[in-house]
């Protein structure tokens, strides 16, 4: 494949500082996630600024679509409109006084017409889902809704590679799983994306190419599997193993399960465990996953749903149907890693809904689709209608 | 947090009402108040002020008579020197002090009320203005205005910065007092010294930082302009006319008004 983005060699030394790059070269592939992993002055953030041209490589190139960057203003705009760069600290990034004139400035200075900037605009705050906040003062927002502004800022701008200095740097756990998840909407939607981290859990889980760092070179770069394996490496880049990969491997050793691919999350790793211990997945009925859309959906429904035990968990997946269910006083089970935590539940018989809005609908059904196909378990999502069928049927909403 | 101005123009009763509509009633009434020539229309200004910001804008009272005592101190020491200074008719009050005498005469008494009736006029017009309409707004009004673009986009820059900067200092200042700054009156000078040392190299570094910041994003002279604020509605335009109205008609009425 080619790469959308290529350093080759590049060395960076600060005014007056030490070397920061000796010499790293990565490439990042149209569509994929990659992470830089390493520990703290490792010259992730440096790198990461010569991706978009904010710092120019004392020698070495840095190659876009195969181009060398010439560093004139006319040709780093261009880069720049291409690629997003969403710094560590929002308060860093946010320079306007509103929430929506911020995002509007990348889209105004672009040339857009104010159509085109309103529109910009809005689609931006959807997707972050932070739509209803236009005219909130940034000083007023929470670090994660912060965070969220400032990547609708870039996204505005319609770039096709981001850059993520630490996205969840200073984020509690559930806002960092949310950042995290919307980072994969984004590659859905067709982006390439670049963060930089020294959360090595996070990089496993999330990444599909893995890039080691330190001191300024990289050490290692490739499946979040291999990179995080090498035990010797990881330990030259002050890191430390991430622990489901740990387990995997001392798994492996003592013959309890086979090598094969490592598993990334409690449900891959559950399934690997009972396939190798049991020789197969659950075979009783499998719980049922409602999926509901939020915009169509009353909260007496749901109510009614979980009241009859029809329902034994009920999750909610972006900002939108949480509000929902905070309005509609519905208390949640899960509010990230939902379809995971359902699959898991239907596996053992048990039912869950999953409260979402918009392209998120489709997002539910196509992941248990595809979980069915690679497991060989057929679980089904099943879209829950509104009142009228209910009534009509006499049955719940279901069909 | 500090509860803020503008934690207020952005929520209060009076938020959808036109800002156009609203800095043009308080204008007017500044303007009133500072010419008026005699203390009747001031004072009329400042009390249905106080309660259209009180009632239906619901601010706190609490939080309004805060806000009045810091023009309140300027007015009552300037007030005073006025009082004693000025000379003219007959004399009120004399107080003689060993080697200074000093005496209340009816043009002092009458000067003082005026300019306390001016000072409390323009400043409630004042707060009716920036605890009814946020600051973004009025910048959209300043764009519609035809003031320059560079002008107003530096405006909105160093708005926001406030904040920034206030958080800033907050923290730093609770970072000394965590260890024990501000302990003795020697201290607190030490201590205050190197929090605006400290806030000026931040400063620095926050504006090579929104240099950054602006380049990522394509920065290229432009802000974007997303101006809408509430219309400018019939019934409110006809209140705020009759209003001012009443005013000026009361403000030439007494004109010759003076109290002693």
């Amino acid at each position: 494949m080619t790469a959308l983005l290529e350093t080759r060699d590049v060395r960076y030394r600060y005014p007056h500082g030490p070397e920061a790059l000796r010499g790293a070269s990565i490439r990042i592939v149209q569509g994929s996630k990659t992470a830089l992993v390493g520990p703290n002055g490792a010259g992730k953030s440096t790198l990461l600024l010569m991706l978009n041209g904010m710092i120019r490589p004392d020698s070495g190139e840095v190659l876009f679509e195969g181009r060398s960057l010439s560093y004139d203003a006319r040709s780093l705009r261009e880069l720049r409109r291409r690629v997003g760069f969403v710094f560590q600290n929002p308060d860093v990034q946010i320079i306007a006084p509103t929430v929506e004139q911020d995002v509007a400035f990348g889209p105004a200075n672009l040339g857009l017409p104010p159509d085109g900037v309103k529109r910009a605009v809005q689609d931006a705050l959807a997707s972050v889902g932070l739509s209803g906040c236009e005219k909130r003062p940034p000083h007023h927002l929470s670090g994660g809704e912060k965070k969220r502004v400032a990547i609708a800022g870039i996204l505005a701008m319609n770039p096709d590679l981001l850059v993520f200095d630490e996205p969840t740097s200073s984020l509690d756990p559930a806002s960092s799983e949310e950042i995290m998840e919307l980072l994969d909407e984004l590659v859905d939607a067709g982006r390439t994306i670049v963060i930089s981290t020294h959360d090595v859990e996070l990089a496993y889980r999330w990444a599909d190419t893995v890039v080691l760092m330190e001191q300024g070179m990289v050490l290692a770069s490739g499946s979040p599997g291999d990179a995080f394996s090498d035990h010797a490496l990881l330990r030259a880049a002050r890191l430390k193993p991430p622990w489901v990969l740990d387990l995997y491997n001392e798994l492996i050793l003592r013959n309890v399960i086979e090598r094969g691919i490592p598993p990334k999350s409690v449900l891959e790793f559950t399934d690997l465990i009972e396939r190798n211990t049991r020789g197969h997945l659950p075979q009783d009925e499998p719980g049922r996953v409602y999926v509901c859309d939020a915009d169509a959906t009353g909260g007496d429904e749901i109510r009614a749903l979980i009241g009859a035990g029809i329902v034994d968990h009920v999750g909610a997946m972006g900002s939108r149907a949480k509000e929902f269910a905070n309005r509609e006083v519905i208390l949640l089970d899960f509010t990230y890693g939902v379809i995971d935590k359902c699959i898991l539940k239907a596996l053992i018989g048990e039912s869950s809904l999953i409260i979402t809005t918009g392209g998120m609908i489709d997002h539910v059904h196509r992941r248990i689709r595809e979980y069915s196909l690679e497991s060989g378990r057929m679980l089904a999502a099943i879209p829950l209608g509104g009142r009228r069928e209910a009534q009509m049927s006499g049955e719940p909403i279901v069909w | 947090m500090h509860e803020t101005l503008e934690d207020f123009a952005l929520n209060n009763g009076l938020r959808d009402v036109s800002p156009a509509l609203k800095l043009a009633l308080g204008l007017c009434c500044m303007l009133l108040s500072v010419s008026s020539p005699a203390p009747v229309a001031p004072l009329l200004i400042a009390c249905s002020l106080t309660l259209v910001v009180l009632f239906s804008a619901g601010i706190p009272a609490g939080f309004y008579l805060k806000l009045l005592t810091i023009p309140a101190s300027f007015a009552a020491m300037s007030i005073l020197v006025i009082l004693f200074l000025t000379g003219g008719g007959e004399v009120l009050v004399s107080v003689s002090l060993p080697g200074l005498p000093l005496t209340v005469t009816t043009g002092g008494a009458n000067l003082a009320v005026l300019l306390l009736a001016r000072i409390s006029g323009g400043m409630c017009a004042l707060f009716f203005i920036s605890l009814t309409t946020p600051a973004t707004e009025i910048f959209s009004l300043m764009r519609r205005c035809g003031l320059p673009a560079a002008f107003i986009d530096l405006s909105m820059l160093i708005y926001r910065y406030i904040f920034v900067f206030i958080s800033e200092a907050e923290m730093i200042y609770r970072s000394q007092v965590m260890r024990l700054g501000y302990g003795s009156l020697r201290e607190a000078i030490r201590s205050f010294g190197m929090l605006a040392g400290a806030l000026f190299l931040r400063t620095w570094e926050s504006g090579e930082r929104l240099m950054v910041a602006m380049d990522a994003r394509c920065y290229d002279g432009r802000f974007g302009a997303l101006d809408e604020t509430p219309p400018v509605s019939a019934p409110a335009l006809v209140a705020v006319a009759l209003y001012l109205a009443a005013l000026l008609g009361i403000a030439c009425l007494t004109m010759q008004t003076t109290i002693f």
